[in-house]
């Protein structure tokens, strides 16, 4: 019944934005100088990939353009604490403007429910570093979206859920009006399949 | 639960959905600093931006790079570009103000002296007309008859003075003057006022104050600056 409420729409498309340039560090230490360029750099690499994924998550411009803004200045505030040597700028940027993303889903609900995700130490740009070069190549992307077609209807509801919702288990549970251990099965499950997919992958 | 046990729970605490105890337990280990740990979380944190990243792209409209960069002050905010706009209309318009008055003043100057002058001129009709409406002013023409004479009259009113209307009048030279002379009988020429005349030859001139009724006219040319006594020939003349 739930798939009838909860159409699986999420289209993954093909990575079109470097996640982590070699640039990163020369771009993160004039970002950290408050180089006046640096910023418009950064917005022209990940500005388009944070407002698609941002307007994706609210479904709506105004606040999408208002939390976009949120992300970047966030950003800027913490590019201190960011390591420029080992930090990768694009899965810090994307997490941070998921999380501005969930923050203003449950705002506009009006809701705070037991369980709701506690978001902030997710985007801490200490957490953003020692990636393999490998890890967020594009052919590794390719390997996802490969892996998440091969999801059961379920398990894509609950990873689109989980991502672009922000819902914490608990509140998949009552969307989807199924058991939280059955719901917490289907996610666990989700997850590892992705995993052990990109694993595969790196391994052959 | 040793590292390996909670190889599953990382992609959960990555993306926030770990609660109560099991969150704890994953904080625990990472703050121990395992780089088991650490590399579980940080593989999990890279499937999430993989993830992320490969949303339906949209366009943003060109004025959020604006905004963005106007919140870090790098660039003028949204409306900052139409103010600097603004700025530079007022400027445009304030210099346009400033020709347009400059030209103004110099029009309402043009204006006023030419309104002097013709009020001038009006008076100065006024005045001749008044002066040959009077029953006492007598009149003496010249030039009648002559090849190419200027031609005019002389009126002359014992009470009011001299009214001389001129036409055909040659131009005159650089630095020079007509002059009309009063010449009493048996007496030395009066200068009687310096005049110019027209583009067309004409002129009209009056000498104002009581003059004795048996006198010669008569017009010079002298320097602009007039002379006590005629220098040249006389031009011409009328007696009465």
């Amino acid at each position: 019944m739930f798939a009838r409420l909860i159409p699986i729409s999420l289209a993954l498309a093909l990575l079109q934005v470097s996640l982590r340039s070699k640039d990163d560090g020369d771009l993160s230490r004039r970002l950290r100088a408050r180089d006046a360029g640096a910023m418009r750099e950064l917005y022209d690499r990940y500005g388009r990939l944070v407002y698609s994924l941002i307007l994706r998550m609210v479904r709506n411009s105004g606040a999408a353009e208002d939390l976009v803004q949120e992300t970047f200045l966030r950003i800027w505030n913490r590019m201190q604490a960011f390591d420029e040597e080992r930090g990768a700028l694009g899965p810090w940027v994307l997490a941070v403007a998921r999380n501005r993303a969930i923050d203003y889903l449950r705002s506009a609900d009006g809701k705070m429910s037991v369980g709701a995700l506690e978001l902030d130490h997710l985007e801490h740009p200490g957490r953003f570093c020692d990636f393999e070069d490998r890890a967020l190549s594009l052919d590794r992307a390719r390997r996802l979206k490969d892996a998440f077609e091969k999801l059961t209807p379920h398990q894509k509801t609950v990873v689109e859920l989980a991502y672009y919702e922000g819902l914490s288990q608990t509140e998949m549970a009552e969307r989807m009006q199924q058991p939280l251990g059955t719901v917490k099965t289907w996610v666990r499950s989700a997850l590892k399949v992705l995993r052990e997919q990109l694993s595969e992958a790196a391994a052959v | 639960m040793n590292c390996d046990d909670l190889r599953d729970s990382y992609e959960l605490f990555s993306l926030g959905l770990l609660e109560g105890e099991e969150r704890r337990e994953i904080e625990a280990h990472l703050a121990r600093n395992c780089t088991v740990c650490q590399k579980y979380l940080r593989d999990a944190l890279g499937v999430n931006a993989l993830m992320l990243s490969q949303v339906q792209e949209v366009v943003p409209p060109s004025r959020l790079r604006r905004r963005v960069m106007a919140s870090v002050g790098q660039e003028p905010a949204g409306w900052g570009w139409v103010a600097a706009l603004a700025a530079a209309c007022s400027l445009i318009v304030a210099l346009w103000l400033s020709v347009e008055k400059r030209t103004t003043d110099h029009e309402l100057t043009t204006a006023r002296a030419s309104l002097q002058q013709t009020l001038a001129e009006r008076d100065r009709l006024e005045q001749a007309f008044t002066f040959l409406n009077q029953p006492e002013t007598r009149q003496v023409n010249f030039g009648q008859g002559q090849p190419a004479p200027p031609r005019g009259n002389f009126f002359l009113n014992p009470r009011m003075g001299v009214l001389l209307i001129a036409s055909n009048l040659p131009a005159l030279p650089a630095g020079k003057a007509y002059e009309m002379w009063v010449i009493p009988k048996g007496g030395a020429p009066h200068p009687a006022g310096l005049f110019q005349s027209s583009p067309q030859g004409t002129a009209m001139h009056i000498l104002a104050g009581a003059v004795d009724s048996n006198v010669t006219l008569a017009v010079t040319i002298e320097p602009e600056s007039g002379s006590p006594a005629p220098t040249s020939s006389v031009l011409f003349a009328g007696g009465f």
